[in-house]
């Protein structure tokens, strides 16, 4: 029997939306965006596409009033985080963020 | 026109379209979105170098303005995300009320682009006016993705349906403008100066509309989209152009130039020069699009395109085109003056 302490943390990705019309997750801001979902709820292609942003040298800017994700990737091997416009974002990552008044 | 061709860069849609431990299905879908992609981005890159060289070349010519109006086409999304989504056959008669906002909203835009500034459409060619509509479920946004405008329904909670602001619409479709004639990037200086003609415009819309005074508007964005759940909190808008840094503002902004910083969201930076508008626009006095707005216009469709513009630069410009349009009225300089030194520039 396994004990708790020894599992691999599981891979998860942590999403904040930011910009947009309304200037989402600004500084003083009192809108945000956030949602995680785990690497493993992630299908094959969307995992491979979110290799690929991860990969990627030159990120495109937003065009204007388009969302920007903030994705981050937490695995074993350390966290990366990357801006993307919401344009190349998965929808299965774009639909698991939520909007909130803080 | 699709909304999500541009997800995976060309050499990655390759390589994945090439890898074995990828199943059949997802490996020959990679490679179509590829094909499929490279044809997009052609189409793109070519507009861009259009819109570019008629920049260049039009403005030694005799541009004359197209007589007809544009056309202000609606399309309905029903709620997914491809883009423009379905035509709406007649929008203006539609039976439901968000494509006859929009259409209406446009077409009176487009009235007031004409009337107040001599401009025919974004690119003042009568080019058509392109809107889609219930984008994506509980959409809580609005946005320009280059050719045309795309609205959301809000959650209903915090956000209405996004064509309920007259300003919001206002707002998207001069970015259109923007992109047609002093063409500004969307990051630092550049991006705040793109953020603050939106709003600067989308206000002016607003006021026109409503036969408004300085004294009598209100200066906010986006007030009419606002939700039950955000007036709850005491939110009114999303920015207050008079009083950029206001807690009834969903988003509030900086007000000096001294707290800029390169990198700030654009909608963030937007606060010094909305500031500077809105002060010179009152203390002018009348109607906003009678002088100041004029001022505005020319520093932003007199010049050659100019994508990493300062702010300083643009203040700049709108000095100069004040003494060219009003060279006997000192007031005019008088205000414009109080605008910008209120902010440090």
């Amino acid at each position: 029997m396994t004990d708790e302490k020894d599992k691999t943390p599981e891979a998860v990705v942590d999403i904040e939306r930011l910009g947009g019309l309304a200037g989402f997750g600004g500084p003083g801001a009192k809108i945000r965006s956030h949602g995680t979902i785990a690497l493993s709820d992630l299908s094959a292609a969307d995992r491979a596409r979110l290799e690929a942003l991860v990969t990627e040298e030159s990120p495109a800017a937003p065009m204007p009033d388009e969302f920007l994700y903030r994705i981050t990737r937490q695995t074993e091997a350390g966290s990366v985080t990357i801006d993307v416009p919401e344009s190349r974002v998965p929808q299965a990552l774009r639909a698991c963020v939520r909007d909130e008044l803080m | 026109m699709c909304g999500h061709c541009f997800i995976i860069p060309k050499d990655v849609l390759e390589r994945l379209s090439h890898n074995e431990s990828l199943e059949a299905p997802t490996r020959a879908a990679m490679e179509r979105t590829a094909m499929l992609d490279t044809e997009i981005r052609k189409l793109r890159i070519q507009n861009q170098r259009l819109t570019s060289l008629g920049m260049q070349l039009l403005p030694g010519l005799e541009k004359p303005m197209a007589a007809t109006p544009p056309k202000v086409l609606v399309y309905d999304c029903q709620h997914g995300t491809t883009l423009p989504g379905v035509p709406v056959p007649t929008p203006g008669t539609s039976g439901d009320t968000t494509a006859r906002t929009a259409f209406t909203e446009t077409t009176e835009l487009a009235k007031f682009y004409s009337k107040v500034f001599g401009r025919n459409s974004i690119d003042d060619q009568s080019m058509s006016l392109v809107s889609s509509i219930h984008y994506g479920v509980d959409y809580n946004n609005a946005f320009w993705n280059g050719v045309q405008m795309t609205y959301g329904d809000g959650d209903g909670r915090i956000f209405l349906d996004f064509t309920r602001g007259n300003d919001v619409i206002a707002h998207e479709i001069t970015h259109g403008v923007t992109q047609h004639t002093i063409q500004l990037a969307y990051t630092n200086q550049a991006g705040g100066l793109n953020e603050s003609l939106s709003d600067v415009f989308g206000s002016m819309f607003r006021q026109w509309q409503a036969g408004q005074t300085v004294a009598q508007a209100d200066w906010l964005i986006g007030a009419d989209i606002m939700g039950p759940v955000a007036k709850a909190g005491g939110y009114t808008c999303l920015r207050d152009m008079a009083n950029p840094a206001a807690k009834h503002a969903l988003a509030p902004q900086i007000t000096h130039f001294g707290q800029y910083q390169n990198g700030m969201d654009p909608h963030h930076s937007s606060g010094v020069p909305n500031l500077a508008f809105t002060t010179a626009a009152k203390a002018l006095g009348g109607k906003s699009w009678e002088r100041m707005g004029q001022i505005w216009y020319r520093a932003m469709t007199g010049y050659r395109p100019s994508p990493n513009l300062r702010m300083a630069a643009f203040a700049r410009r709108t000095r100069k085109a004040a003494a060219s349009l009003y060279p006997k009225d000192a007031k005019v300089m008088a205000a414009l003056d109080l605008g910008w030194k209120k902010v440090g520039l």
